[in-house]
């Protein structure tokens, strides 16, 4: 027993060193620099980087405020009502998470720029062209865009969280006098406040972060992309240092005071005996009515991915409402490339690398936790949570940081000449969450009488391990691996900032680089584009089937 | 089969909730023993500390004179029947059975037939290449019992492993437990807080209360001669009479004529195959009296109560109230 327990005790030093080394130092490296008070009464002097904080800061409430209002309708039509196609619908709302934002602000334009196809559309009509992305339109454009990409995450919390309400509270409101609407205001609104926090929050801090969608767009005054700009001259000024750390204690700001508000959120479940009140079934032409909406929403978040298939087909897509001329040249030109083969490969090298890395660091982790119960435990779940709390420009500058500060670091990952762990170490910490999270979820949903019962019929610690308790939890697994691998692949900030050389640019830095070609550029980038969405479809696909409505669990605290 | 000894078992939580002080328990070879107790006194801690899987403060147990304190659960042979059954939804039933005899590194062809022969037993044959989710309670209960019994375990654990059944259901596998136990020779240690369960079935049972064994004995020697009022009211209904002793309901003799009290008839509440009737007492509170038949009484009527004193027993601190 006392050998078992020191065996568990070491894995657990392993990943708490893990995260102290990959996670905090970073964070640390990025600290010890940029917590520079003249550096920030300097930032705080400069009109340009106040300009930026506060677009980026306006950008995620709108972004949240839309999130919020899209999700919120849509899990409660689904809540309440059976409608045909239901399920394909729920499926279907995962469409907009099948890209980076930033890709799809690449279709974005196709639709809203000045020779896109809405002014086309217009100019048939008989209307004057409107520069829609010129001015606040840009501001908006961003909003909306990032809003249509994140609003899954928010829905599928909230989702899970109106289906872990017992329908006798609201039956027994109903029994009290209650209207629908004040059962909805009084009962159902605060049970549901712990998925609408961890939902909002998520979104909240992830727009504030987010770098490649006002990149894409030239809106260059946000924060991240005043970082991102800023990398070039950082050995002469450290002021990106100084923005990260802002940036750093605006989101840890956020996730705490979402932490404390979950706390007092009260449970919804009944726990034992809790019988599903079930859906209403809608008759005659109402019926279509839930679907219409899921359909009108799904079809606004593909709009951007639609046109990126379009301009991918098509030899020229300006001006007119539909492509012109059907082609596969765009593939062939973005196949024949030098940037997109290698960076397939190393993409594929460097999330597989991360995905097993976060496998097995969430996996440990979630066992401490949850099974193993032991001391510092809690510290590693926390650790191991805090990726979603702190924005990928943050760790990306930290492993920067620490590459120039440290020279074991340098000799482990040089951004420069061997970035193969830098960028799946990079990866994998800012997945761990979702790995610990659904390993996590399946191990609270497995009775551990399971496991008592092996030990009890003559199985050790690791035979109970690999007979029982991985057998029990390999679809959380396999979804917490899905999603760390897709993500990875499609990863932003960290490849922006991280991949330095050509021959090391992974899929993202690559399609990036791609869109800045004049010419052919935008055509080929479409084409890679459609490649890397079909990609990330699948994979979500696949963990949407293996894990059902619990899917919602991996984008929770 | 093993004889058990438990000496001086103490566990606490938190080093201040004492769920377990002091107990000594002894089962002898192929004996049936049931531990009574309300929730939270320690019996469910007990069994799980035999099985390995809670780890006692201090104190000793004993499998046929070997003390298994410090072994892991895998090495203690004493298979458990968990009160949710504890069935691995990914394994069949066969796979369930079998997974024991894996362990064990029994040949094949012997897990095969050790596995047909533990399901023949709880009756569970057909069902071998089913899966455990597509079971009802019931069978899953079977199962679960069968598992147990394929390892040939030294010692045979029961957590309260009819609870989640229907009355019939439950009445029926009492029954087929106690015909198992008594066929094979096992040494049982059941656990349950259902007293008519454990009176109908034990070779002896003890009453737990506070961490502690109050009593052990045969059926008929708890129920009869308890050795306080805590077992004497866990095991059935008691009342207080004026003497200061308690009696069993069904101990008391209705009369017109004469006996020891006079009572006023209160309430009568009719079983079908049994009536009981609640009096009052002038200036003592309300006794219950068991009868088997109905016969007709006037409620209000003041009638005379008797009884014979060497049935009374140690009375709780309130008496039977209604």
């Amino acid at each position: 027993m006392r050998s078992q327990t020191f065996l568990r005790y070491l894995l657990l030093g392993g990943v708490l060193l893990f995260l102290g080394v990959f996670l905090l130092l970073p964070i640390g490296t990025v600290l010890g620099v940029g917590c520079d008070l003249q550096l920030i009464a300097e930032l705080f002097r400069n009109r340009i980087y106040v300009e930026g904080l506060w677009n980026s800061f306006a950008i995620a409430v709108c972004t949240t405020g839309m999130v919020f209002v899209i999700s919120l309708g849509l899990a409660l039509l689904y809540d309440r009502y059976d409608f045909p196609g239901r399920s394909f619908a729920n499926t279907a709302l995962l469409i907009p998470m099948v890209l980076p934002p930033f890709v799809g602000a690449l279709g974005f334009k196709q639709l809203l720029g000045y020779h896109g196809v809405l002014n086309a559309l217009l100019g048939h009509l008989g209307f004057a062209p409107v520069d829609f992305l010129s001015g606040s339109g840009v501001f908006w454009a961003v909003c909306f865009i990032e809003a249509l990409h994140l609003f899954p995450i928010c829905y599928l919390n909230l989702v899970t969280a109106l289906g872990n309400i017992d329908p006798a509270m609201t039956e027994a409101a109903a029994n009290l006098g209650a209207s629908p609407w004040q059962r909805f205001l009084k009962v159902r609104l605060p049970l549901m406040r712990s998925g609408i926090l961890a939902g909002c929050s998520i979104t909240l801090i992830w727009s504030f972060t987010e770098l490649g969608t006002p990149l894409m767009f030239g809106f260059t005054r946000t924060t991240a992309v005043q970082v991102f700009n800023g990398l070039t001259e950082l050995e002469s000024n450290p002021i990106p240092y100084a923005l990260v750390v802002i940036m750093l204690a605006v989101s840890a700001l956020l996730y705490l005071i979402a932490k404390m508000a979950l706390k007092g959120s009260p449970a919804a479940s009944g726990g034992k005996g809790i019988v599903n009140a079930g859906s209403t079934t809608l008759h005659s032409w109402r019926k279509f009515l839930p679907g219409t909406a899921f359909g009108v929403v799904t079809f606004l978040a593909g709009l951007p991915h639609i046109a990126l298939i379009c301009c991918a087909f098509s030899t020229r897509y300006s001006g007119t409402v539909l492509p012109e001329n059907f082609t596969f040249e765009n593939f062939q030109l973005a196949l024949s490339n030098a940037l997109v083969l290698p960076s397939i490969a190393n993409s594929l090298k460097y999330s597989l690398l991360a995905m097993f890395i976060a496998c097995a660091a969430g996996l440990l982790v979630a066992l401490a936790a949850v099974r193993w119960r032991l001391k510092g435990s809690g510290i590693a779940d926390l650790l191991a949570m805090l990726p979603l709390a702190v924005p990928g420009v943050v760790f990306a500058f930290g492993f920067l940081g620490m590459s120039v500060k440290f020279s074991w670091a340098s000799l482990l990952f040089d951004p420069v000449n061997n970035p193969v762990w830098l960028l799946s170490i990079a990866y994998a910490v800012r997945r761990i969450p979702y790995v610990v999270r659904a390993v996590s979820s399946g191990l609270e949903q497995t009775p551990e009488e399971l496991e008592n019962a092996a030990r009890n019929f003559g199985a050790g610690p690791f035979r109970t391990l690999v007979k029982v308790t991985l057998p029990l939890v390999t679809a959380n697994l396999i979804v917490g691996g899905l999603f760390a691998f897709s993500f990875s692949m499609l990863e932003v900030s960290d490849s922006l900032i991280l991949a330095q050389k050509q021959e090391f640019f992974p899929i993202t830095k690559a399609l990036y680089e791609l869109s800045q070609i004049l010419g052919y550029g935008t055509g080929a980038a479409s084409a890679f584009g459609v490649w890397a969405m079909f990609f990330l479809g699948a994979t979500l696909c696949a963990g949407a089937l293996l894990l059902g409505k619990k899917i919602g669990a991996v984008f929770k605290f | 089969m093993a004889e058990v000894s438990i000496e001086k078992l103490t566990k606490s939580y938190d080093g201040t909730v004492k769920v377990l002080d002091g107990v000594d328990l002894h089962i002898n070879q192929g004996e049936l023993v049931f531990l009574l107790g309300p929730s939270g006194c320690g019996k469910s801690t007990l069994l799980r500390i035999l099985a390995g899987l809670v780890s006692a403060d201090s104190g000793s147990i004993f499998f046929d004179g070997r003390d298994i304190i410090s072994l892991p659960p895998e090495k203690r042979r004493a298979a458990m029947v968990f009160q949710n059954y504890a069935l691995w939804p990914h394994l069949n039933v066969f796979e369930n059975v079998a997974f024991g005899l894996r362990m064990d590194k029994v040949p094949r062809k012997e897990i095969e037939k050790r596995v047909m022969g533990s399901l023949e037993q709880v009756q569970m044959e057909k069902f071998i290449h089913s899966a455990v989710t597509q079971l009802s309670g019931g069978q899953q209960q079977r199962v679960a019992l069968a598992r147990a019994l394929a390892v040939e375990p030294a010692v045979l654990l029961l957590d309260e492993p009819l609870s989640n059944l229907d009355a019939n259901l439950r009445d029926t596998m009492r029954r087929e437990i106690k015909r198992i136990c008594t066929e094979r020779k096992l040494t049982t240690l059941y656990v349950t807080h259902d007293r008519r369960e454990a009176l109908s079935m034990a070779d002896r049972a003890g009453v737990m209360h506070n961490g502690k064994l109050a009593q052990i004995g045969t059926p008929d020697e708890i129920y009869n001669h308890p050795a306080d009022g805590f077992t004497a009211r866990f095991l059935g209904d008691v009342n207080l009479l004026p003497c200061g002793g308690g009696i069993r309901p069904e101990r008391l003799k209705i009369s017109e004529e004469q006996g020891k009290l006079r009572a006023r008839l209160l309430e009568r509440s009719f079983f079908g195959d049994s009536c009981e009737w609640l009096f009052e007492l002038p200036g003592t509170g309300k006794v219950l009296v068991r009868e088997l038949g109905a016969p007709v009484r006037s409620i209000g009527k003041e009638y005379f109560l008797d009884y014979d004193e060497a049935f009374l027993i140690p009375a709780p601190e309130s008496g039977n109230e209604k």
